[in-house]
């Protein structure tokens, strides 16, 4: 059942994605309100597929490489709504939509079987943990996608600008919450707030990179193309924490493939 | 690196307070990093913590930090140690009539072919319980013992496992026919040949998948003076705190379920760095979204 819901949300995320895009193209107001529609639908499907998990598996399912990317896309959904409503820039919500439906795509290729939780992650740590970093991550990918904009872009443009850096205060502090929770957890877990594994390292640089971004602005200025550069740096940092980690090495989080 | 990385920021922090330009939440941001990396240095300064090892029915009033020996000033005994695992979805007790003469080895594919196959009559959980109905024909079958590696004594015949290690899995299976007559018999994963005598009309085939660790559980008693003072179960994520020690489960024994093995803490770092995050967090929330509205107020 909750498969289906699933395929639902990809469909109509994909529909949304292909509506932003042609939005761009044709005046027709109904493009966009299409696309606003198809992206509610699909945040409502992912949250109908995340509930029906929840109660089939007993527990959050925020657990494994698979429940996380939904997460991730479900997250980048909700922020394409917000976006949409607030700012209405269609080439950022199709190329946001883009992202999500990676992540999705990605997902459906993962073993989705529902696996008990193992005693490290019976917390009620686990789901304040995960939400406050994808919660972060997703905002930080849109920036990211604004920021790849700016970089593309012959004239310079300044809401483009304030949009990325106001996404990545919001990721910051989002990554933040996630890092100090995670701390918080591992030392009522293990008795130890921080064990320089993998992924708190790289977590860490990352928290490092997008505050240089923060610094530079307000000290040095950078605004535009350079500190759009500071933007899609962070990005990969972030990506490489999440996937590049879990991947390459052992640690702490093993269990986040 | 960490200590020069912290003079650097005080320094900063200094200027800009000369400067008194900045923000409240600024202010607070910056100084919250500093205070967490003096909760670092406090616990890495007055920090004490060890990996004890406590076997069933023993007790420790003390463990070894730098060399030292460091007395608890109680003394922590380990009554029980539980280890709970999860049956797989896949692991079943497949139930045969006794035609067939199935030769294949007893493993996930054989369970997909089996399950095609003409005379599977039923599939049973292996939680132990209640009996289980074999189909229509009146016989019923109950799961009495699991044990992860059978091994029997070959003078007292009584069976045991010889370690956690799920390296002969079995089942202690009772059937029981429609005149209520009992009959018990061990069922091997890895064996499935072995003569089962129990009955002829039956074929009982145990199909084991890998189980994964639930709970590890450590039942202890806290003695002061040799008077009990307080029994606690310490699992993972949730440890004991006594007398300012705090205790986590991080091992056990996995042959024999013998002994826990618990990390020992104490860290007076620990307040202090809570106290950083929660500066940390307000001071950016002040400047990310409390400084602006007051700009434009």
């Amino acid at each position: 059942m909750s498969v289906a819901y699933l395929n639902f949300s990809f469909g109509v995320y994909f529909a949304s994605m292909i509506f932003y895009a042609g939005s761009l193209f044709f005046k027709n107001k109904i493009f966009s309100i299409l696309a606003r529609f198809f992206i509610i639908c699909a945040a409502l499907g992912l949250s109908i597929h995340i509930g029906i998990r929840w109660q089939a598996a007993l527990r959050p399912p925020l657990s494994n490489m698979f429940e996380s990317l939904v997460v991730f896309a479900w997250a980048i959904a909700v922020f394409i709504i917000f976006m949409d409503l607030k700012y209405k820039i269609k080439v950022i919500n199709a190329l946001t939509a883009l992202m999500g439906l990676l992540a999705l795509g990605y997902a459906a290729l993962l073993d989705k079987e529902i696996a008990p939780l193992m005693p490290a992650l019976r917390s009620n740590w686990l789901t304040f943990h995960v939400l406050t970093c994808f919660i972060g991550y997703a905002a930080l990918t849109v920036a990211f996608v604004a920021s790849l904009i700016i970089l593309f872009k012959k004239e310079a443009s300044q809401n483009l600008d304030n949009i990325s850096h106001k996404l990545i205060a919001l990721g910051f502090l989002f990554l933040t919450l996630g890092i100090i929770s995670g701390s918080v957890w591992a030392n009522s877990a293990w008795g130890t707030y921080w064990s320089w594994d993998p992924k708190e390292t790289w977590s860490l640089i990352t928290w490092f990179i997008y505050a240089i971004y923060l610094h530079a602005r307000l000290r040095k200025g950078w605004r535009g193309k350079k500190a759009a550069w500071l933007s899609v740096i962070g990005f990969l940092a972030m990506l490489f924490t999440y996937f590049g980690v879990s991947y390459l090495f052992s640690g702490l989080h093993s269990y986040s493939q | 690196m960490l200590v020069l990385f912290s003079l650097n920021l005080m320094v900063c922090l200094i200027n800009k307070f000369s400067l008194k330009n900045r923000s409240l939440g600024s202010s607070l941001a910056h100084s919250s990093i500093l205070i967490i990396l003096l909760g670092a240095l406090i616990g890495i300064l007055f920090a004490q913590k060890d990996y004890v090892i406590i076997r069933k029915g023993q007790a420790i009033n003390s463990f070894i930090y730098r060399g030292k020996n460091i007395p608890l000033g109680f003394s922590i005994r380990l009554n029980d140690f539980i280890y709970n695992e999860n049956i797989d979805v896949k692991e079943k007790l497949l139930v045969y009539s006794g035609e067939r003469s199935e030769k294949d080895v007893c493993n996930i594919d054989f369970a997909k072919k089996a399950e095609n196959a003409k005379g599977l009559l039923a599939k049973i959980s292996v939680n132990p319980g209640s009996p289980q109905e074999i189909a229509d024909t009146g016989y019923k079958i109950k799961v009495l013992r699991y044990v992860a590696d059978f091994v029997m004594d070959t003078s007292t015949k009584e069976v045991l496992s010889r370690s956690a290690e799920p390296n002969n899995p079995a089942l202690e299976v009772e059937l029981i026919d429609p005149q209520g007559k009992a009959k018990n018999a061990w069922i091997f994963a890895r064996f499935p040949d072995i003569h089962q005598g129990i009955s002829t009309d039956f074929q009982i085939r145990y199909n084991w998948a890998p189980r994964r660790p639930k709970d590890f559980i450590s039942k202890v008693t806290i003695l002061k003076d040799n008077q009990e003072v307080l029994n606690r179960d310490i699992q993972v994520n949730a440890p004991l705190n006594f007398a300012g020690y705090n205790f986590f489960q991080s091992g056990y024994d996995s042959q024999n379920l013998s002994w826990t093995g618990l990390q020992v803490v104490r860290d007076p770092g620990v307040p202090v760095i809570y106290a950083g995050f929660i500066l940390l967090i307000v001071g950016l929330v002040m400047i990310f979204y409390v400084g602006p509205l007051t700009l434009k107020g």
